[in-house]
């Protein structure tokens, strides 16, 4: 294809969204849907794997140590716990520190009683582990320390949060591929049908010599920019309905609103992703129905 | 220049629509291809610009051998010749320059040249004036003289017309004819696929007459000078009406 071309395919593309206005129009309403579906699935994955994480981030193991163990043989545990596979982190808490903790509930009398001596809590330890799927063996293991009084057992908690992101991971996996195959269908439909009522200019084309790579262009043109158009409108429709959703979703659960994205940080990415992935199923769509078209019934000059 | 040798096409169904034509046309020669419908012409049309392989055979069009022609060459084959049809295959979306131009933009000229070339060409065919029209403001013999500037703006050494007056009164027919004649002159090879005996034997040329597949005469015809006159010419066009009506009552 020579470069004085470029401009003419490029202006017969736009021509052919404007001249298939009614077609384009069907076209971009339908994937604007599928988009909107998918571009939702995928962010609402994204938010509950962010959500898991910072509950990941809290869930840290208690190892409460015996009340009599001194304070060296309790240091000197440190370095036994990291020594344990699994275990991302350790942070020493000392009997004082963890009175502290009671001072509000135990009132200003009984908490100065309770210093020194009188302290009925022994140190402990917070341990962070890397995997939580894991989280048995690693209590069996700690179990195994001298001077362990007892461990803060959430092996329940663990689990379920483990399924709940493998679940969301999957789930929003299908999710994305399964409309990303549809929206791929009906755009390469609408390309199908928009070459077949122009199935006697292409034969004209023919004719006259048209290559079928010149023939392609415009029509793989007019799939991109519904592609983009279609992109452009759903990512614009998901950000303006994500801050209003995850508010009232953060009045129900406390915690989401603080553990989900906020909308200055997916706005970018979603209007680039979902305006590229409109595109890439325009451009993919488009070549695939336009192929099949040359190579099965668009050879036809004469054609009785 | 053609050069088919002992060339057959059998359809996938079994019609056999070429039976052993062998044949050569030389540059710059004028050719009528005529016949009655099943014939096989439009088969033939079709092995030449090879919108259809030959079954068997020969077949070697303007340095191209349509035998082994590899697909993606197809369009530079049809580039050394301009193609009418009987129905004009016109955009009617498009003005009279841009259908004209059409031919050339797809094989990447430069937009000066397209300017220069197809008004050259639109005077050549007697658009002047005509630019801006869409097709569907023409008359029929106006329309096949767009088809014809088409076929003529990127300087094709071959013409080939399919059935070209068919759809157009008499008078026209007689027009379009005369360019035809005219483009012949000029050094291009025209090949003119008609049922039109009046007009065959009112310009005269080389008359291939196939039937049942196979090439039954090859000769070379004088113009009939007494169908010439302008009165002559409305006869035979209203001969030749009449005879289309009776074949089509018949039909």
């Amino acid at each position: 294809m020579k470069l004085s071309s470029t401009g003419y395919l490029v202006r017969e593309g736009f021509r052919n969204i404007w001249a298939n206005r009614m077609m384009s129009l069907a076209s971009v309403i339908v994937l604007v849907s599928c988009l909107i579906i998918t571009g939702s699935a995928a962010l609402i994955s994204v938010n509950v794997n962010s959500l898991i994480a910072s509950i990941g981030d809290d869930d840290q193991i208690t190892v409460y140590l015996l009340p009599d163990l001194s304070d060296t043989d309790s240091v000197k545990l440190e370095s036994k716990l990291l020594a344990i596979d699994n275990i991302a982190g350790v942070h020493f808490r000392s009997r004082d520190d963890v009175l502290k903790d009671y001072k509000k509930t135990l009132g200003d009398d009984i908490y100065s009683a309770m210093q020194g001596d009188g302290n009925p809590f022994g140190n402990e330890y917070k341990v962070r582990l890397d995997d939580l799927s894991l989280y048995a063996d690693t209590v069996a293991e700690i179990g195994k320390l001298p001077g362990i009084d007892s461990i803060s057992d959430r092996s329940d908690i663990a689990g379920k949060l483990t399924k709940l992101n493998y679940f969301v991971t999957v789930v929003g996996m299908w999710v994305v591929l399964v409309l990303g195959a549809v929206t791929l269908f009906i755009i390469s439909n609408t390309i199908r049908m928009t070459m077949y009522s122009r199935r006697f200019e292409i034969s004209i084309m023919h004719s006259v010599g048209a290559t079928n790579a010149f023939i392609r262009i415009p029509f793989v043109i007019e799939a991109m920019m519904i592609g983009l158009i279609s992109g452009l409108i759903s990512s614009c429709i998901v950000i303006a309905v994500y801050e209003p959703l995850r508010s009232a979703a953060s009045g129900i659960i406390g915690m989401i609103g603080s553990s989900t994205l906020p909308v200055e940080s997916i706005s970018l990415p979603t209007l680039l992703l979902m305006s590229g992935a409109g595109i890439l199923i325009g451009l993919l769509g488009g070549s695939i129905s336009i192929s099949r078209y040359l190579n099965k019934e668009g050879g036809a000059v004469i054609g009785r | 220049m053609i050069h088919l040798e002992n060339v057959s096409k059998v359809y996938p169904n079994g019609t056999k629509a070429l039976n052993g034509i062998s044949l050569d046309i030389n540059d710059g020669e004028f050719v009528f291809i005529v016949g009655p419908s099943g014939a096989g012409k439009s088969t033939f049309l079709k092995v030449l610009i090879c919108e259809e392989r030959a079954s068997s055979g020969t077949v070697s069009v303007n340095g191209f051998d349509l035998m082994d022609i590899k697909k993606r060459k197809i369009p530079y084959l049809r580039r050394t010749m301009g193609i009418v049809f009987q129905d004009f295959r016109l955009i009617d979306k498009m003005n009279v320059f841009d259908n004209a131009a059409f031919a050339m933009r797809v094989i990447g000229a430069p937009e000066k040249d397209i300017r220069s070339r197809v008004n050259e060409v639109l005077a050549l065919v007697g658009l002047e004036g005509k630019e801006k029209s869409r097709p569907s403001e023409l008359s029929g013999g106006e329309q096949q003289r767009v088809s014809l500037a088409r076929a003529l703006v990127n300087k094709p050494g071959m013409l080939i017309a399919d059935e070209p007056t068919g759809n157009i009164d008499p008078e026209m027919s007689f027009e379009i004819m005369k360019m035809l004649t005219d483009i012949n002159k000029s050094g291009t090879t025209v090949i003119i696929v008609t049922h039109e005996h009046d007009l065959v034997k009112q310009f005269g040329g080389r008359v291939i007459w196939i039937e049942d597949g196979a090439v039954l005469h090859d000769a070379v015809i004088e113009p009939d000078e007494s169908l010439n006159s302008d009165d002559a010419a409305d006869d035979g066009a209203a001969e030749s009406n009449d005879a289309d009506k009776k074949e089509a009552d018949a039909q």
